[in-house]
C-alpha cells in the first residue's frame, strides 16, 4: 500500500522541501508587531528563550528575550531563523489523502478521520491490537507527549508505542537510571561557571548546542581547563587545553584507563565512595588491565594526553562532565555513559556547587518528553510500565482497568523491524521522520512499503510521510500552548503565538478527535493544554520525575521550575543530590562495571575505513524544518565527506572530488572536504539529508542491548573516488534530494 | 576627512565657465531679443547653481580617488578602439543614467518611483533651462494663425498646429513632469516615513527636505497652470513667487545637497569602465586565499591613492596589507590575534 | 540624526578566539532594519584545510576611516557618535574602493545593487539605546556590547585594544578587540 503514489520528484514539486526566505525588507509589520510572544526556540534541548513577533496571526520575526536566565537573548542561527517555518509555502493547510497516480490530494477532516479510524479498527480486529503501532517524537510539548502516551495505551490499546528519543539520549537515560535511579542532568548549567575542569565527551557543543558555549567559555574566563573528547577537532576542541581525539567506538576504553589511573594514583574521594556509592570494587576490577599503553593502542590517543587528562580531572576541586550523542549513539552507549559516571563518582564531585554531571539532551523536549509518555517501557513520572504498583497508580489516574493497560512494547527501531517482518501492519506517526533519522534507511523504506495503513500527523510533508495513506495537517510548536523541559530539567512555558493556518489543526485536537472516534471520548476531553498539564502533574506525582508542584502560573512567574518539585510550595531542584539521597533502591549512587568491547562493526579488508556521522550547526535532526529555511540550507548546502589529507592522498582524492562511500548496507556519493581536523583513520558525514544524500543509507541498525539506541557513530566503510569534481556547493539541491 | 574648504583652482574654473555660460545666454537669445524678462530671477538662480555645481564638481574631481577614476575613464575613451569604447559608454549611459537599472534589484517600486522622478526632472530641466536662457522660443508661423514654430538658439527646429496632439503635449510638458515627480516623491516620502531603517539613519535636510522641495516645486508649478486655466488667475502672482522661491532654492541646493548625485552619477560609468579596463591587465590574487578578488590595476591605484591620502599599509618586507583580499585581511587579523593570545598564555579570560 | 538616544556608555568588544563559526550573528544581522535581508557581518574560516578557526568581523568604526577617504563619491560619512555609516545610496557608484582599502575587510559590494553596504553597528537599534543584533545573539561572547565595567568584570585577564598596526599604518577604532591583559595594540603581520 505504502509505495509512493507518484514519483518523488512530483511530491517534492508540490510539498517541498522548498527554501523559504524572508522578503527583502522583512515581512510586513515586522517593525510594528501586534504582539511579542515570550516563548522558546522549537529546536534543541537548550530551549532558548525568544520572543516571536506576531502580526495578523503570522510570525513575522523575532526579538531577543534578554531576561530569560539561560540564554539572556543569545541564540544560534537556527534560533534566529526559526520564525521562517511559520509563513512557509510548504505548510500543510488541510488533510491529505494518497491517490494512486495523482499523489496527495486535499480531503476533508471527516473523510480523513473516518478512513484513519476504520483502518485502525480493521487492522486491530484482523491482526490484534499490537499490530497497530505508533511512533512519536520529543519536539512535542510535555502535554502532547503525555497525551500520546495515554492515547496509545488507552485509545489505540497497543503496546507498540515508541519515540525518536530512542535515537537521542536513551543510553544516557538508561545509564543515569542505573547509576542514580533517576534520569536527569544532575546540575543546571550555571554550575559550569566555577568548575575547574570541564570534560566534554562526544558533544559538538558549538554546533549542536551553540548557546551552551557561553557557559563553558564563562568557566574558561575564570581559568577552567577544558578537555574535549572527539574524533574531530570540533570548534570547541580548537581552543581546548586537551583534545583527546578518540577513535570512534573506543570511548569506554578511554574512561576505563582514566579510572584506573585515578585509582592507581589515589586521586579518589574515598569518603564519598565508601559512604554514598556501591559497586566500586567490581567496577575497578573490570578496568584493571586498562593501562595507558593499552588505551593508546585501542583509542589511538597518545598516552601522555590521556595521563594529562586524568591528572587534571583527578586533582580538580570542582568539575563538570558533559556528554552527548557522540558517546551515546553506540551499541555500547550505556557502557560509555556509565564509564563517564564512574569518573564522576570516583572523585565524588557531584551534588555540590560547581560539581556537575549531565548529558546534553538533544531534542527540544528530549528531557520532558522522555519522562511522561511515549517511551515503550514507561509511564508518566518516569514510571516503569512493568512495575505493578506504577501500573496501578496510572490506571487509576486514567480511569481504566489495570489489566487493560498494555505492557512493554517494542522500541523504535524494533518497531520498524517488526513492520519489515510483517508483524506490525499499521502505523500512526507524529513528529518523527524515520526515513531520514533511522539507520539503514533502505531497510526502513522497505518496511514502510509493507505497511497496510500509515497515517501521519505533521505540519510539513516530511520524507517518511510520502509513504502515508492519510496525512493530518498538524501544528507547529508556536501554534499551541504547553510546556517543555529543557536539558537542564527546567520546565518552561511554550506559548501559542498564532493559530494553525488554513484548515490545519492543533496536534492535540487531532489526537483527541481520533480518540473520540475510537470510542473513548470520556477519557480524552480537556478544555485546555493546562488541563492536560494538570492531569500530568497528578500522573507524575510520586514518580521520580515529579511535576506535581509545578503549575503554569509558577512556570511563568519564576521563568521555569526545575523538577523534581513534589509539592506546591517546593522551590524546585536545580542541583540534584545535595542530600546524597540517590533514587536507587539502596539510596546509593552505583558504580557499574563498563569493560571495553568492540563496536558492532569493525573495519576489515573490504571496508577498511571508520565512518562516523553527526550534525552541522545550521541543520536540526532530520531537517524537516531546517531544510526548508533558505539561509540555513545555504550555510551548509550539502553533506560533505570530511577526510584527512593523508587518507585523501592514499586514495588519490582531490578537494571536492566526488567519492562513493559504501558500507554493507548501502552507498552514497559525497564531495570530499580534505581537512586536518579529523583523525587519519576516520571519515565523517553529517546526517540531516534525505534520499541519496542521506548518511543513514550507510549506518548500521546495531542496537545497544539495554537502551536500544542504534549505532550511528561508528561503522566500516569503503571509499572510491570518482574522478569528478563536484559542482559548487551553491548549486547543490541536496536539501530536497530524492 | 581631509577636504580643504577653499579651492582656488575650482574657483577659477567655475568663474570662467560661468562667464562662458553668460556669453552663451547672450548669443543664444540673439543678443537678448528672445530673452523673457519675466524669467530673470530664474536666470540668476540657474547661473548661480551652475557656478556652484562646477565649483563643487571641480573640488570633487581633485580628490585623489575621484581623479584616478576620472583620468582612467577619459584615457580609456580616447585610446585604443575608440569606437567600441564609446559604444560601451553609450550603452552604460542608457542603462545606468537614463534607466537607472541598478535600482531595480533594490526594489521594483523603488525603481519605478525613482524613474518617474528622474524623467520628470530631466524633462523639466530640458524645457525650463533653455527657456530661461532664451535659447528656445515659440512664434506664430508667418501667414498662419494656427501653426506654431519652435526656435532653438534662434534657429527654427519644428512647427506644429495649435490644435494638434503635439501642441497639447508640448505646452503641458511641464505639467506631465510635475505629476511624475509628485507621484515618485510621494512614494519615497512614504517610504522614508515608515521604513524603520531609514527613519533611524536619515536627516531632515539631507533626505526629507529634497523630497518636500520636489513636491513643492511641482505642486506650485501645477498650481500656476490651474490658476490661469480653471480659476481665472486666482492667486497667480502669489503662486508664481512661491514657485520661483522653491525652484531657486532647489537650484542653489544642487551643489550642496542630495541633488548633487544627478551630476555625480556618471562617475558610475567611470567605475565600470575602470573595472573593464583593469580586467584586461589582469586580476590580483590574494596571497592568503589564493583566489582572484579584484583587478591588479585597482590594487596598484589604491596603494597610490591611500598614500596620497596619508595612509601607508606597507609592511617591512615591501608587500602591502592592500595585497590581501577582504577575506584574507580578516583571516590575517584573526591569525595575528590568535598569535598574540597564545603569546599572552591564555585564549580566554 | 533623527531621534537618537545613543547609549555612549556601551561599547563593542570583539574576541575572535571565542568565535565558534555558528553564524548566528550573520543571520541576525539580516534582521537589522538598516540593511534589509542582507547580512553585513563577516564570518569565515581562517584556513579550513588546517583548522576550524573562524573569525568574525564587524565594522571597527575607525577614527579616520580609510573607506571614507578613498571613496571617490563622498558616499561614506562618520557621525557625532563615531559611527561610520553605510554608503549613501544616491552617491555610491559601486567602485569598491572602500571594499579593497578597508584594512579589516569589512565593506561589502552588493553586485546586483551596484552599491556598497556595510555595518552601521545596527544604527536603528543602537541609536535608541538597544544592543546590536549580532552582539545580542552571539552565543560565544565573541561579540559583546556593553559597558567597560561589565567586560572588565567578566574578563579580568583581558584588555580591550583599539589600536591596530598594519605595516607602517596605525589605525584607531571605536570597536575594541579583547587582548591579553596589558596589551595596547595588535600588530598584524
Amino acid at each position: 500500500m505504502a509505495k509512493l503514489p507518484v514519483s518523488e520528484e512530483n511530491i517534492i514539486a508540490h510539498f517541498g522541501p522548498h527554501k523559504n526566505y524572508s522578503p527583502k525588507e522583512g515581512y510586513e509589520g515586522r517593525d510594528e508587531p501586534d504582539e511579542l510572544v515570550k516563548t522558546h526556540c522549537c529546536f534543541c534541548g537548550m530551549q532558548c528563550g525568544i520572543q516571536l513577533s506576531v502580526k495578523d496571526n503570522k510570525v513575522v520575526g523575532f526579538e531577543p528575550w534578554m531576561e530569560f536566565p539561560f540564554n539572556e537573548g543569545r541564540l544560534c542561527p537556527k534560533g534566529v531563523q526559526r520564525y521562517l517555518q511559520n509563513n512557509h509555502p510548504d505548510r500543510l493547510l488541510s488533510p491529505l489523502k494518497r491517490v494512486e497516480g495523482q499523489g496527495f490530494v486535499p480531503t476533508s477532516w471527516d473523510e480523513a478521520m473516518d478512513k484513519t479510524v476504520s483502518e485502525i479498527k480493521r487492522i486491530q480486529e484482523k491482526y490484534g491490537n499490537d499490530a497497530f503501532s505508533m511512533l512519536s517524537g520529543v519536539s512535542l510539548t510535555n502535554e502532547k507527549s503525555y497525551l500520546v502516551g495515554k492515547f496509545a495505551r488507552v485509545a489505540l490499546k497497543t503496546k507498540n508505542l515508541d519515540y525518536n528519543g530512542r535515537l537521542c539520549m536513551v543510553s544516557a537515560g538508561a545509564g543515569n537510571k542505573k547509576a542514580f535511579g533517576l534520569d536527569r542532568g544532575s546540575n543546571n548549567y550555571s554550575d559550569l561557571e566555577y568548575a575547574e575542569v570541564i570534560i566534554v565527551a562526544g558533544a559538538n557543543v558549538s554546533e549542536t548546542f551553540p548557546t551552551l558555549t557561553h557557559w563553558i567559555w564563562k568557566a574558561r574566563d575564570r581559568g577552567a581547563k577544558l578537555i574535549v573528547i572527539d574524533p574531530r577537532m570540533i570548534p570547541l576542541a580548537r581552543t581546548a587545553d586537551i583534545h583527546l581525539d578518540v577513535r570512534p567506538g573506543t570511548d569506554s576504553a578511554l574512561y576505563g584507563a582514566m579510572l584506573k589511573y585515578l585509582a592507581d594514583h589515589d586521586m579518589l574521594d574515598h569518603d564519598f565512595i565508601d559512604n554514598h556509592t556501591s559497586g566500586f570494587q567490581e567496577t575497578l576490577d573490570a578496568v584493571k588491565d586498562n593501562t595507558l599503553e593499552w588505551a593508546e593502542e585501542v583509542t589511538g590517543i597518545k598516552k601522555e594526553k590521556i595521563q594529562q587528562a586524568a591528572e587534571l580531572w583527578g586533582k580538580a576541586n570542582t568539575s563538570f562532565l558533559l556528554h552527548a550523542r557522540g558517546i551515546e549513539h553506540h551499541s555500547k552507549g550505556v557502557d560509555n555513559v556509565l564509564g563517564c559516571i564512574n569518573l564522576v563518582l570516583a572523585t565524588g564531585r557531584i551534588g555540590k556547587p560547581y560539581c556537575g554531571y549531565a548529558t546534553i539532551t538533544g531534542q527540544g523536549n528530549g528531557q520532558g518528553g522522555r519522562e511522561h509518555g511515549h517511551k515503550c517501557d514507561q509511564l508518566p513520572g518516569n514510571r516503569d510500565i512493568e512495575n505493578p504498583e506504577h501500573r496501578k497508580y496510572i490506571s487509576e489516574v486514567w480511569g481504566i482497568n489495570e489489566k487493560d493497560l498494555p505492557g512493554k512494547g517494542l522500541s523504535a527501531y524494533e518497531i520498524i523491524e517488526a513492520i519489515h517482518r510483517g508483524e506490525i501492519k499499521g502505523l500512526l506517526s507524529i513528529c518523527f521522520n524515520p526515513l531520514v533519522s533511522l539507520p539503514n534507511s533502505n531497510y526502513v523504506r522497505e518496511a514502510l512499503e509493507k505497511l497496510e495503513f500509515y497515517v501521519c500527523i505533521d505540519f510539513f510533508l516530511n520524507e517518511t510521510a510520502r509513504h502515508a495513506d492519510i496525512v493530518l495537517a498538524g501544528s507547529l510548536q508556536e501554534e499551541e500552548e504547553g510546556t517543555t523541559t529543557s536539558a537542564e530539567g527546567r520546565v518552561i512555558r511554550i506559548r501559542q503565538a498564532v493559530t494553525p493556518p488554513g484548515d490545519a489543526r492543533t496536534d492535540t485536537s487531532i489526537i483527541l478527535e481520533i480518540a473520540k472516534r475510537l470510542g473513548v471520548k470520556d477519557k480524552f476531553t480537556y478544555e485546555s493544554s493546562e488541563a492536560i498539564f494538570n492531569e500530568l502533574r497528578v500522573a507524575s506525582k510520586g514518580g521520580t520525575a515529579d511535576y506535581y508542584g509545578i503549575t503554569y502560573q509558577r512556570v511563568e512567574d519564576e521563568m521555569g521550575v526545575f523538577w523534581p518539585c513534589p509539592t506546591i510550595g517546593h522551590p524546585g531542584t536545580p542541583r540534584l543530590w545535595e542530600d546524597r539521597k540517590f533514587k536507587t533502591p539502596d539510596g546509593k549512587a552505583h558504580f557499574n562495571p563498563a569493560p571495553y568491547r568492540l563496536p558492532g562493526e569493525v573495519t576489515d579488508e573490504d571496508y577498511p575505513v571508520i565512518l562516523t556521522t553527526g550534525r552541522v550547526v545550521s541543520q536540526y535532526l532530520s531537517g524537516t524544518q531546517t531544510r526548508r529555511i533558505g539561509k540555513l540550507v545555504d550555510q551548509f548546502p550539502e553533506p560533505l565527506l570530511e577526510i584527512h589529507p593523508n587518507m585523501a592522498k592514499q586514495y588519490g582524492i582531490q578537494q571536492r572530488e566526488l567519492v562513493r562511500v559504501s558500507t554493507r548496507r548501502g552507498e552514497g556519493i559525497f564531495p570530499a572536504n580534505i581537512v586536518e581536523t579529523i583523525r587519519e583513520d576516520t571519515v565523517f558525514i553529517p546526517y540531516h539529508w534525505s534520499g541519496k544524500k542521506s548518511a543513514n543509507q550507510l549506518t548500521p541498525g546495531t542496537l545497544d542491548p539495554i537502551s536500544k539506541i542504534p549505532e550511528f557513530k561508528v561503522c566500516a566503510c569503503h571509499l572510491e573516488p570518482l574522478n569528478e569534481i563536484a559542482p559548487p556547493s551553491s548549486e547543490s539541491k541536496a536539501y530536497a534530494s530524492v | 576627512m581631509k577636504n580643504r574648504t577653499f579651492n582656488t583652482k575650482a574657483l577659477l574654473i567655475a568663474t570662467l565657465l560661468s562667464i562662458f555660460m553668460i556669453v552663451l545666454v547672450f548669443y543664444g537669445s540673439r543678443k537678448l531679443q528672445n530673452f523673457d524678462a519675466a524669467l530673470i530671477t530664474y536666470l540668476f538662480g540657474t547661473v548661480f547653481a551652475f557656478f556652484g555645481i562646477v565649483y563643487r564638481y571641480t573640488v570633487w574631481l581633485q580628490r585623489p580617488p575621484t581623479w584616478i577614476y576620472f583620468k582612467r575613464g577619459i584615457t580609456y575613451l580616447v585610446t585604443g578602439k575608440v569606437f567600441s569604447h564609446f559604444w560601451f559608454a553609450t550603452k552604460e549611459t542608457v542603462e545606468n543614467i537614463a534607466f537607472q537599472k541598478f535600482i531595480y534589484p533594490r526594489g521594483k517600486y523603488r525603481w519605478m518611483a525613482h524613474f518617474m522622478i528622474a524623467i520628470g526632472c530631466t524633462s523639466a530641466f530640458l524645457i525650463t533651462i533653455p527657456l530661461t536662457f532664451g535659447w528656445i522660443h515659440f512664434t506664430m508661423a508667418p501667414n498662419s494663425i494656427s501653426v506654431y514654430e519652435a526656435h532653438f538658439f534662434g534657429f527654427k527646429v519644428m512647427d506644429f498646429r495649435l490644435d494638434s496632439i503635439m501642441a497639447f503635449l508640448t505646452f503641458h510638458a511641464l505639467n506631465w513632469s510635475s505629476y511624475l515627480v509628485i507621484f515618485g516623491s510621494l512614494y519615497y516620502l512614504r517610504r522614508r516615513l515608515t521604513n524603520p531603517g531609514l527613519i533611524a539613519t536619515q536627516t531632515f535636510e539631507g533626505d526629507l527636505l529634497p523630497l518636500i522641495l520636489l513636491i513643492a516645486i511641482s505642486v506650485t508649478g501645477l498650481g500656476l497652470t490651474y490658476s490661469y486655466q480653471f480659476m481665472k488667475g486666482f492667486a497667480f502672482d502669489f503662486l508664481a513667487v512661491l514657485h520661483a522661491v522653491t525652484v531657486i532654492m532647489f537650484l542653489i541646493w544642487i551643489p550642496f545637497g542630495k541633488f548633487f548625485h544627478i551630476i555625480q552619477r556618471p562617475a558610475q560609468i567611470g567605475a565600470h569602465i575602470y573595472k573593464k579596463q583593469g580586467m584586461k591587465k589582469g586580476m590580483a590574487v590574494c596571497p592568503h586565499t589564493g583566489e582572484e578578488f579584484t583587478t591588479k590595476l585597482h590594487i596598484d591605484d589604491l596603494k597610490i591613492v591611500t598614500k596620497e591620502l596619508g595612509f601607508d599599509f606597507t609592511y617591512e618586507d615591501g608587500t602591502s596589507h592592500l595585497d590581501l583580499s577582504p577575506e584574507g585581511k580578516r583571516s590575517r587579523l584573526a591569525q595575528a590575534h590568535l598569535k598574540a593570545r597564545q603569546a599572552g598564555g591564555n585564549l580566554f579570560g | 540624526m533623527n531621534y537618537t538616544n545613543f547609549n555612549t556608555n556601551e561599547e563593542f568588544f570583539v574576541d575572535m578566539q571565542r568565535c565558534i563559526g555558528c553564524k548566528a550573528c550573520e543571520m541576525a544581522c539580516a534582521e537589522c532594519e538598516t540593511n534589509g535581508q542582507e547580512s553585513m557581518i563577516h564570518v569565515n574560516y581562517v584556513d579550513r584545510a588546517s583548522t576550524v578557526q573562524t573569525t568574525v568581523q564587524v565594522c571597527m568604526h575607525c577614527d579616520d576611516p580609510v573607506c571614507a577617504n578613498v571613496c571617490p563619491a563622498d558616499a561614506i560619512s562618520k557621525d557625532e557618535f563615531g559611527i561610520v555609516h553605510t554608503a549613501n545610496t544616491e552617491r555610491c557608484i559601486g567602485c569598491s574602493n572602500c571594499v579593497m582599502a578597508c584594512p579589516f575587510g569589512v565593506p561589502k559590494k552588493e553586485e546586483n545593487y551596484d552599491l556598497m553596504m556595510k555595518c552601521t553597528m545596527c544604527y536603528d537599534r543602537t541609536s535608541v539605546g538597544k544592543k546590536p543584533m549580532c552582539a545580542t545573539v552571539c552565543p560565544s561572547g565573541a561579540l559583546f556590547f556593553g559597558t567597560r565595567d561589565q567586560i572588565h568584570e567578566m574578563r579580568p585577564n583581558s584588555t580591550p585594544v583599539n589600536s591596530f598596526i598594519f605595516g607602517n599604518e596605525t589605525v584607531n577604532t571605536k570597536v575594541n578587540i579583547m587582548m591579553p591583559k596589558g596589551s595596547t595594540e595588535l600588530i598584524i603581520y
